[in-house]
């Protein structure tokens, strides 16, 4: 293994360094000054810090449901999707159910993973029932979500003080706990990390986890291998969006309080940058979800006194994505140059 | 003077010299055979000559076009004859393919060549020896004045060989210089005038095919003598597999191995994919366990359907033997690791050590591998296809050893193979496959080479 | 008969994008290559429309710049996926990501604002030239893939490229060549949207068609004429919604706007089964 491809997440690190850099130098700022603004936004204090670990659970939960199908080798970009569903389900719940508060918390999480893992698991029996391209499926079940949502929460579903198209609040005593007090950030990171050690776990030393990867890896020799291609493909898209949803939920139950159709600025997309930047490991996605969370929110301090656009960042993510992509074959040719 | 000459050329490949320091000249109406075992650097060389690949050192000097005939079809199964056969240099009319004048073309020159065929007909249809025209006369198409046919008769019948080389000769007496890139050595024999053996990528020997036997030159590809395979040892018969669908009725016992005889496309993976579960078939078919695994297969294509070439040795070995190796929802790894040390030991696997990636292991050892999994559960049955192809002489003669000590354990072994030789050498039974029917079964005091190449060609 | 001419009229606006998309997208996989990009080909060629347009005030120069940055942002998913042998899917997500995030930040540089452009100069009612010019590139495209060497060489490459190097032509060239003009074609689709059938450039503004038109390939079985008919089957269903809005009581709006996206989701469903892609496509040579 050549040094480029061991140190990947490095490269990228540097290379958001220097394209940041340069968008800033475009918009007319100084990259020192931008880039302290950035971190003093993400990291400067106790606030800071707790906004930043709800940027990385917000990414987290569908980062780790893109690794899983990633792995299979489904391309699920309906991430997104998935988290609004998963999150409208928790949401609806929450705002209309009578029952104890740790029960009701653990039925919003649950329905969360039902209704992502439901969105996800269409494009699923999609791809396995009909071999429906599940990129297309993914995305196009992206947008019937979001107008799902919007019909409903201004309808039926919206509260009755609403100003936006959002549901009733939920009572206090149906939020998640919160980590670090006076801090948004609740308890959904803990659940966030143990999803990723499960899943390490289940890469690791299962016999799902082992199919999984040969599905993805090599189909053809997957299939001939006693692995059933089509309950693998619904499973794995169904658990994907299960835990996409559930990060959907946890944003209601612990964050925001209440289901909004602005809920996510797109983390479901961001979370495929995360994803392969943590090279498809779950441990690995968990720093790279930390450091997407610093961008977000220390985006958001930039954009006010670096005049550098919060948007700009998925200009960098796409790059980041290319070029961490290119690097496999140029660290093959500098392994090839070196052996002749 | 010499239609092409290669002269001093080196070639490497990360950690492998894959041509070292060769010298090799053509002359107009030669038909030259390079001969040796897989990874001697046939490929390599004849890709070189055809400007496919560049030296590191060396000079190619070539007076004329050089034409490549691929062992695996460069092809395009859905577009017809003559598209294949002009592609890059279609007849124009205006800014559109003259389709009227490209059909007379190809028909000329099949004409020419004593070769039969149908300009419009979709490749994708035709068998495969009609294919191989398709890609000769593409190559012919170009006037080349110098031809390269690598391993041109591996999907052809005895019969259609016999033809084949009608054309190639008359090629030559018109001109041509042509290079056959074989392993066959009968071929090399009856067809050949001049003969080149390469041996880890030098040139050990060019002499005139009518000063030497075939055995010399086995000799001189292997360096040595060659490898000897294990004895059969007489066993008592019980009923393993039964099939009996519309087309195809057959039996393989235990304590046999059945050889399927055929060429290419006849139904032979039909027929494997039915054993193994992979296309549903009409009629019956039952393995009798006899308290064994009932399967263990070796597949044709050992890189896209029997490995994971990014995984190690001991991921590998796990494959298609979950359910062997299941502990609840976990899988026993250091069974595994257990099992692939076995493995490497029975098989002698050259690899650093059992976490090495298989993709960076000679095809010989990753196909050491397949066999050894498919055999290490004793499954009651083993479904080997192909299972020496594209290996070396020593690999090749330790894979027979292998499926011959399973059948001496009581195995029933399925052994299906385009070559015929490998068959004769290590069958109890051999049945013909024609066109998805078994046309005819041999018992081995009956083996009968002509009786049985007569049976592939559809001529009995 | 009112409503009828206007959903018609309307099908074929909405229909004219997707259209230009999935024009590009045949191309790019007759040569082996999946374009998951046209999305963010189509953002590319809609954003630089709108602001050529609004620095020169000649939307005509704007239409050729979206089809340069389409083209250029087609370049970049050619030379990634062929040189570098990037995972084309990857890769595709990749520049998608690249051209929202672009014309995002361009936005506040250009505008001074997020979200959208300020008004610019649209092609106005000399819309229906690039209309009736879509439907006479699909023509051309089917003439020029079924008939000319180009075609077949493409359409050869896409099936096996190895073929194509036997034949003595440089596959990855063909390929780089196809990948552009998808590119090039799918940011023509996009102008349509920022400066024809809008006089804007707002932020999402693609909304998917991008993925429409993949969905329209495979549902056109690709063909550029089958593609066109079934894009014109996807504009019909963006159409309907704004056609029917309000006259279905039942139906609220927001759910109408899901219509095309559950069309395309059932187009998919039911086709992809029964038709074959070319053997290479989306394998790197």
């Amino acid at each position: 293994m050549s040094v480029l491809h061991r140190f990947g997440g490095i490269v990228a690190v540097l290379l958001v360094i220097v394209l940041m850099s340069l968008a800033m130098v475009v918009a007319g700022t100084s990259p020192i000054d931008g880039f302290s603004a950035l971190l003093t936004g993400a990291l400067g204090g106790s606030n800071q810090l707790g906004e930043t670990l709800v940027a990385t659970t917000a990414l987290l939960f569908p980062a780790l449901g893109i690794c899983l199908a990633f792995r299979a080798g489904l391309f699920n970009i309906g991430a997104e999707g998935q988290l609004i569903v998963g999150a409208l389900l928790a949401g609806a719940a929450g705002a209309q159910m009578h029952v104890a508060a740790p029960l009701a918390i653990a039925i919003m999480l649950l329905l969360g993973a039902i209704g992502g893992g439901v969105w996800g698991g269409i494009a699923g029996w999609m791809k396995a029932r009909f071999n429906a391209n599940e990129i297309i499926s993914t995305l196009m079940l992206n947008f019937v979500a979001a107008s799902v949502a919007l019909t409903l929460v201004s309808g039926p579903l919206r509260g009755p003080l609403a100003t936006g198209a959002e549901t009733a609040w939920l009572p206090p005593q149906y939020w998640l706990p919160t980590l670090i007090p006076h801090t948004r950030l609740s308890a959904a990171l803990v659940l966030a990390l143990a999803i990723a050690a499960v899943l390490t776990w289940v890469f690791r030393a299962t016999v799902f986890g082992y199919e999984l990867n040969a599905a993805g890896e090599a189909p053809e020799a997957a299939k001939r291998n006693g692995i059933n291609i089509a309950r693998l493909t619904w499973l794995s898209l169904t658990l994907s969006g299960a835990i996409a949803g559930l990060g959907g939920a946890s944003i209601v139950t612990g964050e925001l309080h209440r289901f909004n159709t602005q809920l996510s600025p797109g983390y479901g997309f961001t979370a495929i940058a995360v994803a392969l930047v943590g090279d498809l490991q779950p441990l690995w996605i968990c720093v790279a979800a930390f450091g997407f969370g610093i961008l977000e929110s220390g985006g958001l301090a930039m954009q006010a006194s670096a005049q550098v656009p919060k948007d700009a960042i998925h200009l960098i993510e796409g790059l980041i994505i290319l070029v961490l992509a290119a690097r496999r074959y140029v660290a093959t040719r500098i392994e090839k140059g070196q052996a002749a | 003077m010499p239609a092409l000459e290669l002269r001093s050329i080196r070639k490497t490949f990360p950690g492998v010299v894959a041509v070292d320091d060769a010298d090799l000249v053509l002359y107009p109406g030669e038909i030259h055979a390079l001969v040796g075992e897989n990874g001697a650097g046939k490929s390599t060389l004849s890709a070189i000559a055809f400007a496919e690949l560049k030296p590191d050192s060396g000079t190619v000097i070539a007076h004329g076009t050089v034409g490549l005939v691929h062992q695996h079809f460069e092809l395009v199964g859905r577009l017809r004859v003559w598209e294949n056969v002009l592609l890059g240099r279609e007849p124009r009319r205006g800014w559109t393919i003259d389709a009227h004048a490209a059909r007379k073309r190809v028909r000329d020159i099949a004409e020419r060549n004593g070769l039969r065929i149908d300009p419009d007909a979709v490749v994708e249809t035709l068998p495969i020896g009609v294919q191989q025209r398709v890609e000769l006369l593409r190559e012919l198409d170009r006037e080349p004045s110098v031809l390269l046919l690598d391993e041109p008769t591996a999907a052809l019948a005895p019969s259609e060989i016999e033809s084949f080389f009608q054309t190639v000769k008359a090629l030559a007496a018109c001109g041509t210089a042509i290079m056959i890139v074989t392993h066959k050595l009968q071929e090399v024999m009856a067809y050949s005038s001049t003969v080149t053996v390469m041996r880890h990528g030098r040139i050990t020997a060019t002499m005139p095919t009518a000063s030497t036997t075939a055995e010399a030159i086995a000799q001189a590809m292997v360096g040595g003598e060659i490898p000897k395979v294990a004895a059969r040892e007489e066993r008592p018969l019980a009923p393993c597999l039964s099939i009996r669908t519309g087309d195809i009725s057959l039996d393989v016992r235990s304590g046999e191995i059945v050889g399927i005889a055929g060429v290419e496309g006849n139904g032979q993976t039909t027929l494997a994919d039915s054993i193994t579960g992979m296309i549903p078939y009409d009629g019956t078919l039952s393995i009798e366990r006899n308290g064994r695994p009932p399967l263990g297969v070796i597949p044709q294509d050992r890189q896209a359907e029997a490995l994971v070439l990014a995984w190690s040795i001991v991921d590998n070995v796990m494959l298609g033997r979950q359910q062997v190796l299941r502990r609840g929802a976990l899988l026993d790894r250091e069974r595994a690791r257990t099992d692939a040390q076995t493995i490497a030991q029975r098989f002698d696997v050259r690899a650093a050590n059992l976490d090495v990636a298989v993709k960076t292991l000679s095809g010989g050892n990753q196909q050491k591998i397949v066999v050894g999994r498919a055999l290490i559960d004793e499954p009651a049955l083993v479904l080997a296809y192909n299972p020496t192809r594209g290996i070396d002489v020593g690999a090749a003669a330790l894979v027979q050893s292998r499926l011959i000590e399973a059948r001496n354990r009581g195995a029933a072994v399925l052994l299906i193979s385009f070559e015929l030789d490998e068959l004769l050498a290590v069958a109890d039974r051999i049945a013909v496959m024609y066109r998805g029917r078994i046309t005819g079964e041999f018992e081995r005091i009956a083996f009968d080479r002509g009786a049985i190449g007569r049976l592939m060609a559809g001529l009995a | 008969m009112e409503i009828l001419s206007a959903l018609i009229v309307l099908t074929l606006i909405k229909a004219t994008p997707i259209i230009y998309a999935a024009l590009g997208g045949v191309i790019s996989e007759r040569s082996g290559v999946i374009n998951i990009g046209l999305e963010g080909m189509m953002a590319a060629g809609a954003f630089t429309a709108a602001i050529v347009s609004y620095a020169t005030n000649a939307p005509l120069l704007g239409v050729l710049a979206g089809i340069v940055a389409g083209g250029l942002a087609g370049l970049v998913l050619a030379i990634a996926a062929t040189r570098f042998k990037v995972d084309q899917i990857v890769a595709g997500t990749g520049i998608n990501l690249i051209c929202a995030g672009g014309a995002a930040y361009g936005l506040v540089l250009v505008f001074n604002q997020p979200g959208a452009s300020k008004q610019v100069n649209a092609l106005g009612p000399n819309y229906w030239v690039l209309v009736v010019l879509a439907f006479a590139l699909a023509i051309a495209l089917q003439w020029l893939l079924s008939r000319t060497p180009w075609g077949l060489r493409v359409r050869a490459c896409g099936e096996n490229p190895r073929s194509v190097a036997a034949a003595g032509l440089d596959p990855l060239a063909l390929r780089t060549f196809a990948v552009t003009l998808s590119g090039a074609l799918a940011g023509l689709g996009g102008a349509f949207l920022s400066i024809g059938e809008l006089n804007l450039y707002s932020d999402g503004m693609t909304a998917g068609r991008g993925f429409i038109a993949l969905a329209a390939v495979i549902f056109g079985r690709w063909n550029p004429l089958g593609a066109t008919a079934a894009s014109v089957v996807f504009g019909l269903f963006e159409a309907l919604q704004y056609v029917l809005q309000g006259k279905i009581s039942w139906l609220p709006a927001d759910a109408m706007q899901a219509l095309p996206y559950i069309a395309a989701l059932i187009a998919l469903a039911g086709v992809t089964g029964r038709v074959r892609a070319p053997a290479s496509d989306g394998v790197p040579y």
